[in-house]
């Protein structure tokens, strides 16, 4: 117990860990505002679409350069090969439907990022870190980008939520009130995108998704309000995403997995007292 | 107030709606009839703006304003209710360019008939209540044309005839034109001024009064005693492609008497 406590003090006397603490409080935030509306316009698999197919530009980033330590090499490749799978996801075909070509096509990306970098690179675990997500790949950079993306949907989400919740319940309503539908969900992808790309070091290309989706699942299933499911939702976030961090420091264990094991967990637990408590209520 | 000239829609190469013309003044009540996959739906949402016809042009007069003058009600099951919304936050997040009141909710809630759910969240309403809700948020609105797209669905025979006298209370009060889309016939042809009988070409009918029952069965291409297997959409859909193949319905056990719908074209 004494060492997991000292293990918590070491987020407060090693600079870099202090980073690493509020870069995943902001990230966290960040992710608990979109989720909610990630589950309710059914973005849930583009989410795993887009946050898969960062390993294409992760691959290629690698490669060329030591871009682990270089952010913007990293952010642009990724952010290149990301929002490829966002415009594929929006533009149409007639006779299949759009989640079957999403399936192929951030497969197919993973799959050549895999190929890339198996030809390229010569420090074969760099690209496990960012499959599974490492804090010790936060850096100062990684702060102020969180704390940045944080800003942007805070504006962009929170502050216009009545016309966001509008869209998502009755998007034919809003159409027909001339609201841009198209624009809305460009503009939701990219953001998705953003918080991905930025949050890929902590959570790792293949968890993130959790991040993303459990403080949101949480909510809707026990909010009775539009004000409680946000709440919840942070909440849930700001107690999982701590928590898994001090745990996948105190064992050395990567943090992404850590992170979706501590959220899942809570989510099951979270499920089994509402449902003991309908029990005894009977 | 609403005129469309030679409006036609392709969906690929497969033609839905073909030279479709006509006006629309105030207060005009216009039932649209036809059968399934006639083009009723797809004529409603290119009047609502949601789809953009292949050919053809629509006009409003100059002092109309999409914007605000125009209300569309579409099937209630095409609202997502993921989220917890109560009732009246719904109908706030509606109209965020109208100041609304909680007396004005209120009464537009009373009368649409389901003033006891305001508080109640919209995942919890059945489908005839989301129903009634989106017809209250059309009262609110005060729109000069109502466009409702099978708004009887869902509604018991009550629910029904209250509808009804909201749509005749908008019309003489706040000269609303109203364009509806039903299968109900029977209250279509009785409530609406002018009907458009579609099944990819149209018949137009200045009033009501002059739908026969030939253009009725061409229309539906099935006899007029079937006629009724359409009432009630869904409900009977099989009965309704069932109709449209096959004249001879002499062993369907829910085929109706004629004799019994000579109301049908009386006021």
């Amino acid at each position: 117990m004494e060492n997991f406590l000292l293990s918590i003090q070491d987020f407060f006397q090693y600079e870099f860990l202090l980073y690493a603490f509020i870069a995943t409080l902001l990230l966290a935030l960040t992710c608990a505002l979109i989720s909610p509306l990630i589950i309710a316009r059914k973005n849930s698999f583009i989410g795993a679409a887009i946050s898969h197919s960062t390993l294409l530009g992760l691959a290629i980033a690698l490669s060329i350069t030591q871009a682990e330590n270089d952010f913007l090499v990293l952010f642009i490749t990724v952010m290149i090969t990301t929002l490829l799978t966002s415009f594929l996801a929006i533009s149409k075909t007639d006779k299949t439907p759009d989640d079957s070509k999403l399936g192929i096509f951030y497969t197919s990306t993973m799959a050549l990022g895999i190929l890339i970098y198996s030809l390229g690179s010569h420090q074969k675990n760099n690209l496990i870190n960012f499959l599974f997500g490492n804090i010790l790949l936060l850096n100062l950079n990684d702060l102020w980008i969180s704390l940045g993306i944080f800003l942007f949907t805070f504006t962009t989400i929170l502050i216009p939520l009545k016309h966001w919740l509008f869209v998502t319940i009755d998007p034919i309503g809003a159409e027909a009130r001339r609201y841009k539908l198209k624009k809305y969900q460009l503009f939701f992808y990219l953001l998705m995108t953003l918080v991905i790309v930025t949050s890929v070091k902590l959570a790792g290309t293949i968890l993130i998704e959790t991040m993303l989706l459990t403080p949101g699942f949480f909510a809707l299933n026990f909010a009775r309000s539009i004000k409680q499911t946000f709440i919840y939702s942070i909440l849930f976030a700001l107690i999982t995403a701590p928590l898994g961090l001090i745990l996948a420091n105190y064992f050395s264990l990567p943090s992404g997995a850590t992170l979706a094991v501590v959220q899942f967990s809570l989510l099951m637990l979270s499920f089994l007292l509402k449902f003991l408590s309908q029990k005894i209520r009977v | 107030m609403l005129h469309l000239k030679n409006i036609s829609f392709h969906y690929g190469e497969k033609p839905i709606l073909q030279n479709i013309s006509f006006d629309v003044m105030a207060r005009d009540t216009l039932g649209i009839l036809g059968p399934n996959g006639g083009g009723k739906s797809t004529l409603m949402k290119i009047i609502a703006g949601l789809l953009k016809p292949s050919s053809g042009d629509i006009f409003f007069d100059s002092f109309f304003n999409v914007n605000k003058d125009l209300s569309y009600i579409p099937q209630s099951n095409e609202l997502n209710t993921i989220f917890p919304l109560k009732v009246t936050e719904f109908l706030t997040i509606s109209l965020l360019n109208k100041k609304l009141t909680s007396d004005e909710i209120n009464h537009a809630l009373n009368l649409s008939g389901v003033a006891h759910k305001k508080d109640s969240l919209l995942q919890e309403l059945s489908g005839g209540e989301r129903q009634r809700v989106l017809i209250a948020r059309s009262i609110l609105e005060s729109p000069k044309i109502l466009l409702l797209d099978e708004p009887t669905k869902g509604l018991d025979g009550q629910g029904i005839d209250q509808l009804l006298k909201i749509l005749k209370e908008l019309k003489e009060k706040q000269n609303t034109a109203i364009i509806i889309i039903d299968h109900n016939i029977n209250e279509v042809v009785r409530f609406c001024d002018k009907i458009l009988c579609l099944n990819k070409t149209y018949h137009w009918h200045d009033h009501s009064e002059l739908l026969t029952k030939n253009i009725l069965e061409d229309i539906y291409h099935c006899e007029f005693e079937h006629l009724k297997l359409h009432e009630g959409g869904k409900h009977n859909h099989h009965d309704h492609i069932f109709c449209q193949h096959d004249h001879d319905h002499s062993h369907d056990p829910k085929a109706v008497n004629p004799k019994k719908h000579k109301y049908l074209f009386k006021k």
